[in-house]
């Protein structure tokens, strides 16, 4: 409403100046060549100085004199012979422009402006940043440019980046918090998995080392484990891998996110997979789970495609969450929906080009991905 | 709110240049006072209204409102605060913007420092402004449109080109469109003229100082284009001949025809259709300058965008001004009546040897620059027109236009004396010739040929220095009566002679850099030394920096001439981290007027890396020479004669002057 | 000399000038302009050697060879052809394998390499030179949008 009003006053003062003319008695019209008269007068006196000074002789100075002299004549007499103007009514004009202003301005102004929408300076936001994630972050990282020894800080924003697919700043923070604070097996770990993302999926040579270190101070980190083994697998070792994966799944809980994943890998190194507990991937709850069993056999099948439907409503509006595309592919491939497996798969990797997880899913899917050469 | 406030103070300036354009120049047909009065007061509220809006922009980028797009689009919150205020003009659409100020700035100069013009004229001229105003107004509003909002607003921005984050370019378009946008005054006056069917020599008066002071803007804003890129593109080039650079020398070689011819038509009320054509080309080139920049017809560090619709629209307003002010003066200038004659051997006749050498060479830059254009959009066939082209052409046309400039000066109104001035300068020549010689002898080695064009640039500034001194008759007359005749010399002979005597300098050190540049590509490492100008350079080695938004891998290099350390410098590679944009920062130091420029390239196997080392010599008499021109601009627009010319209204003085001029 | 001889003397030097401008920059045009080829014009066409031209395309993965000094080779591709280029100097800073390039120079008679002198790659990570991208563009090998890291 305020704005309303500011507008309706700046549109309103520039009225009132521009109608300004119009409003005074008419004034009387000056010599129109009075401008030009005052040029060549001025022009002669400069004749007279550069004569003085001795710039020019006699006979130029003549010249120039009497060239000058024409001109003044010519304006002097166009002056004498010029017509006045007539007292005239502005009404139409003063109408005109009282109309035209707040006409151009309202019409264009709605079609362009974004009248509701307040200023947001930054500094003000990030006083008051609600549940805003990304300001939150923005938060954070002012804090940490200023105090870039708060290790605390680089060990919350990491995990946070990682998941946005801020790789390099995942990895920076990670180093960080490991510099600071010291390893811990969920840095270390975190660190690794930022390295493979980064290298498209490839443990690389220092991720490995990473996910050892980790495994050195607490034994059973179920990610590190995860992809020590597929680091196995991916040069080549599958009997070893196999073994690893073999290991890890023993000892993860039946139920665990991971498992769908590593009895994937067992069985592509050969290996066999018991039969899978649970159908759904970690999106519904035990809850859920324990109502859907309780469910005949389509009612349950309806559920968990609700669930599914939402996720995919979820990941059409929030397309920036990487590990929601691939629950929500595998959701679909547990449905036997491999056409939508195959869609949201595609939206991931056009979210996600370089990831890793995605194009190592897709192989699995047997799903032929463009642009991605792996 | 603020935020909406500056988009409808846009909008509204829309409506009020709309008023602007139409009803004042109604009222000059009528002859009718209160309808031309709002012609100065409209151009007030116009460019009150603007400023509010680009005000209102600054305030946005200042405080990083990221809910409006352009300012998340190219600012980041830790950007240092001056880019923050520059990142304004560093994209498209805050450049417009920028364009659009300054072109209502210049609107209300006119109206404010324009009360000895005629009010026809100036209801015209005003009129004309406003017409330029609402085209410029409708494109930013329709197609690059700054105060769009984003909801809801990202938390943090996508940075600005880090190239574009640099002092130097934060004042470089601001320079270069006070030039660029300069020249719409004199545009608007000879459509203003036209349409006024009447142009005397009054009206060149007028007309020459905001010519002269776009020109000067336009100096300095190419001169400054130019050293930004050399130091910060890291190549070690000044002028590329890139299309971007030609778009803006071609006004310049226009406004600088211009600026003569209306001279002459102010003395001698000659060249008076001709100077209306030129103001016309001279503008029209700053809008092909717009349209070739902002169109993205080509790509280069200046077309933010690429947006076909842009580019039409901007086509359209070249279409509308520039073929309605040519057809205007089809129609119109057979009836202005032709001027004052005079001899091929005169001031004036050295002046349209100028005009028409200028103009040529503006034709050849510009056939130069759409030649590649043109025919791929006929042929489709790319072809690159570079350097080599625009050197053998363009330096060519210039040879005859750098011998004359003294002579100019020194020849008379209407009948000048050819072997008169050529007496005057056989000395000149002489001591040119000289110093061309010892230049060339000190530098040791280049072709024979620099001789000769050492000696020009020496001609150029001489030239400039005989006029000075036979306008004071030093020599003749006693030192102490000459002497006070300088002193008595109008500012606009300085001014004159001060600009000739910046393009010798200029000259110079383009011949100087050329002949005399040495380049060297080695690999160093640590402790290795490379030699340029007689200077060791040696490599102490590496190191990383972090700045605000950027990280950096930093040399250091120790610089000693005979044994003795003289400087060191770093010379560096830097990576902006939110865009991942690697630029390099090349290492420059001073030595006099010439320069040893170092520049990184890649690091080798066995921790070397690579470093490109220049020595230019007298380089800074390139832009020092531009930087001479351009205070000469200034002196001579302080000039009391430009400003003299209000009309006392007691139109009986006249007859008195007039029988004194009898 | 009459009023008129004085015009004639004036319009002659001009029109003389403008001439000689002109066949000037035709002279110009005929020495110094180079024209741009893809790779996969250049095994259909007979380009001489010594011959200026403009060659663009995307440096190919995993060629880029740094030699002795500073001289550097690698190949510039378009999809269905292939060139060898050797360049001594200095890269831009925005040279990458996979990116788009334009490389100004001459085949060599001898090796029947291009030899480059002068190397353009794009201003800033949107950039991508226009006349290389266009013709990408038309052979499908590049999309708008991709080697942009966001």
């Amino acid at each position: 409403m305020v704005l309303w009003i500011v507008l309706a006053i700046l549109t309103a003062g520039v009225a009132a100046i521009l109608i300004l003319p119009f409003a005074r008695s008419a004034r009387a019209v000056p010599a129109e060549h009075a401008g030009e008269i005052a040029v060549y007068r001025d022009q002669l006196k400069e004749l007279e100085r550069d004569q003085g000074l001795g710039l020019i002789d006699a006979q130029q100075a003549d010249y120039a004199r009497a060239e000058i002299g024409r001109r003044l004549l010519a304006a002097a007499d166009a002056d004498a012979e010029g017509e006045t103007s007539k007292p005239s009514r502005y009404g139409f004009t003063t109408v005109f422009v009282t109309l035209l202003l707040p006409a151009t301005g309202l019409c264009l102004y709605l079609m362009l402006g974004s009248p509701n929408l307040p200023a947001q300076p930054l500094e003000a936001r990030l006083a008051n940043p609600g549940n805003n994630i990304a300001l939150l972050v923005a938060k954070a990282e002012r804090h940490l440019a200023q105090n870039p020894s708060d290790g605390a800080g680089w060990d919350l924003l990491a995990p946070i980046y990682y998941r946005s697919m801020r790789l390099g700043d995942a990895e920076l923070a990670y180093r960080n918090a490991i510099r600071l604070m010291g390893a811990s097996p969920a840095r270390l770990a975190g660190l690794g998995e930022t390295l493979v993302a980064a290298s498209d999926g490839v443990v690389t040579e220092d991720a490995r080392v990473s996910f050892e270190e980790a495994l050195r101070l607490q034994p059973d980190t179920p990610n590190a484990r995860f992809y020590i083994a597929l680091a196995l697998e991916q040069s080549g070792k599958r009997d070893e891998a196999r073994t690893a994966f073999e290991a890890l799944a023993k000892d993860s809980p039946a139920d665990a996110p991971w498992m769908e994943l590593v009895s994937e890998h067992i069985a592509r190194n050969g290996g066999t997979v018991p039969p899978p507990t649970s159908s759904a991937p970690a999106g519904p709850t035990q809850e859920e789970m324990r109502a859907a069993q309780q469910m005949s056999e389509s009612d349950r099948r309806d559920m968990i495609r609700g669930m599914v439907e939402s996720l995919a409503a979820k990941m059409q509006e929030d397309p920036n969450n990487l590990e929601g595309w691939l629950q929500l592919t595998r959701s679909y491939a547990v449905l036997g929906d491999r056409e939508k497996a195959e869609a949201a798969l595609k939206s991931g990797l056009k979210q996600f080009p370089g990831s890793g997880e995605l194009v190592a899913l897709a192989q699995q899917m047997g799903i032929a991905v463009e642009g991605v050469s792996q | 709110m603020i935020i909406e406030i500056g988009h409808y103070a846009l909008v509204l300036s829309l409506a009020v240049a709309l008023i602007v354009g139409v009803v004042p120049v109604i009222g000059a047909r009528r002859r009718d006072t209160a309808m031309m009065a709002l012609a100065p007061l409209g151009s007030l509220v116009l460019f009150g209204l603007v400023g509010i809006s680009f005000a209102v922009l600054t305030w946005a980028y200042a405080v990083s409102d990221f809910s409006v797009k352009n300012v998340w689009e190219n600012s980041h919150s830790l950007m240092p605060l001056i880019y923050k205020y520059s990142g304004v003009w560093g994209n498209h659409e805050g450049s417009m913007l920028l364009w659009l100020l300054i072109l209502v700035f210049f609107s209300a100069l006119i109206a404010v420092f324009g009360r000895n013009l005629p009010d026809t004229l100036k209801a015209n001229v005003l009129g004309v402004q406003a017409w330029i105003s609402i085209a410029f107004l409708l494109f930013i509003l329709l197609t690059s449109n700054p105060f769009l909002r984003l909801d809801p607003a990202p938390a943090e921005g996508q940075d600005l080109n880090p190239i574009l984050q640099d002092l130097g370019l934060a004042i470089h378009p601001p320079l270069l469109y006070l030039g660029y946008v300069g020249f719409s005054v004199s545009f608007s006056f000879a459509v203003a003229a036209l349409i006024g069917g009447r142009i005397d020599a009054a009206w060149a008066r007028w007309v020459r100082p905001w010519t002269l002071a776009a020109w000067t803007f336009l100096t300095a804003g190419i001169a400054m284009g130019s050293y930004w890129a050399y130091y910060e593109l890291g190549w070690g080039g000044w002028w590329f001949w890139d299309p971007v650079e030609n778009a803006s020398f071609m006004p310049w070689l226009a406004g600088t025809a211009l600026l003569h011819s209306s001279l002459v038509m102010e003395k001698r009320e000659a060249l008076k259709i001709w100077t209306v054509l030129l103001a016309i080309m001279t503008f029209s080139l700053s809008l092909l300058g717009t349209f070739l920049v902002r169109s993205g017809v080509l790509t280069s560090v200046h077309a933010f965008a690429t947006d076909p619709g842009r580019g039409i629209f901007i086509l359209c307003i070249l279409a509308v001004f520039i073929g309605g002010a040519f057809a205007l003066f089809a129609w119109r200038a057979p009836m202005l009546k032709a001027g004052g004659l005079f001899a091929p051997i005169s001031r004036e006749g050295a002046l349209v040897l100028n005009n028409l050498i200028l103009t040529v060479a503006t034709a050849t830059v510009l056939t130069g620059t759409l030649y590649p254009l043109v025919l791929e959009t006929l042929t489709g066939e790319k072809i690159s027109v570079g350097a080599p082209f625009f050197n053998m052409t363009f330096g060519l046309l210039m040879l005859p236009l750098l011998i004359a400039v003294p002579f100019g000066p020194l020849l008379a109104w209407k009948r000048g004396d050819f072997l008169g001035a050529l007496q005057r300068l056989y000395l000149v020549a002489g001591l040119a010739l000289v110093a061309g010689l010892a230049f060339y002898y000190a530098e040791n080695g280049g072709p024979v040929m620099a001789v000769a064009g050492l000696a020009l640039g020496f001609w150029g500034m001489f030239g400039a220095l005989a006029d000075l001194w036979y306008r004071a008759n030093f020599g003749k007359a006693k030192f102490s009566v000459a002497w006070s005749r300088l002193k008595g010399l109008p500012r606009s002979a300085f001014g004159t002679a001060l600009a000739h005597f910046g393009l010798g300098i200029t000259v110079l050190g383009v011949v100087a850099v050329t002949t005399f540049e040495t380049e060297t590509v080695v690999e160093l490492k640590q402790g290795m030394t490379a030699e340029a100008g007689g200077y060791s350079i040696i490599f102490d080695g590496m190191r990383e920096a972090v700045g605000p938004n950027f990280t950096e891998e930093r040399g250091h290099f120790t610089i000693s001439r005979g044994g003795v350390t003289v400087a060191d410098v770093w010379s560096s590679k830097r990576l902006y981290t939110a865009r991942r944009m690697p630029t390099t920062e090349a290492g420059i130091v001073t030595f006099g007027l010439s320069q040893l420029y170092v520049s990184l390239g890649d690091p080798m196997e066995g921790g070397g890396i690579v470093v490109r080392v220049w020595w230019k010599p007298f380089i800074l008499c390139i832009w020092g020479g531009a930087l001479v021109m351009m205070i000469g601009g200034f002196v001579s627009l302080s000039d009391r004669r430009l400003r003299v010319g209000a009309p006392t209204r007691r139109v009986k003085a006249v007859k008195a002057a007039l029988e004194a001029a009898e | 000399m009459t009023r008129k001889q004085k015009r004639l003397t004036i319009i002659a030097g001009g029109m003389s000038f403008i001439i000689a401008a002109v066949l000037l920059v035709m002279f110009a045009f005929s020495q110094s302009v180079a024209y741009f080829y893809m790779p996969a014009d250049i095994a259909t066409t007979d380009i001489a050697p010594g011959t200026r031209i403009r060659l663009g395309g995307l440096v190919a993965e995993g060629s880029v060879k740094r030699g002795g000094g500073s001289t550097v080779s690698f190949t510039v591709t378009d999809g269905s052809g292939s060139v060898p280029v050797s360049y001594t100097g200095i890269l831009p800073d925005l040279f990458r394998e996979g990116q788009g390039v334009v490389t100004e120079g001459a085949f060599d008679a001898a090796t029947h390499s291009f030899v480059a002198d002068t190397v353009l790659a794009k201003h800033d990570e949107n950039y991508m030179p226009k006349e290389v991208a266009d013709r990408l563009k038309e052979q499908g090998v590049w999309k708008e949008g991709e080697g942009i890291s966001q």
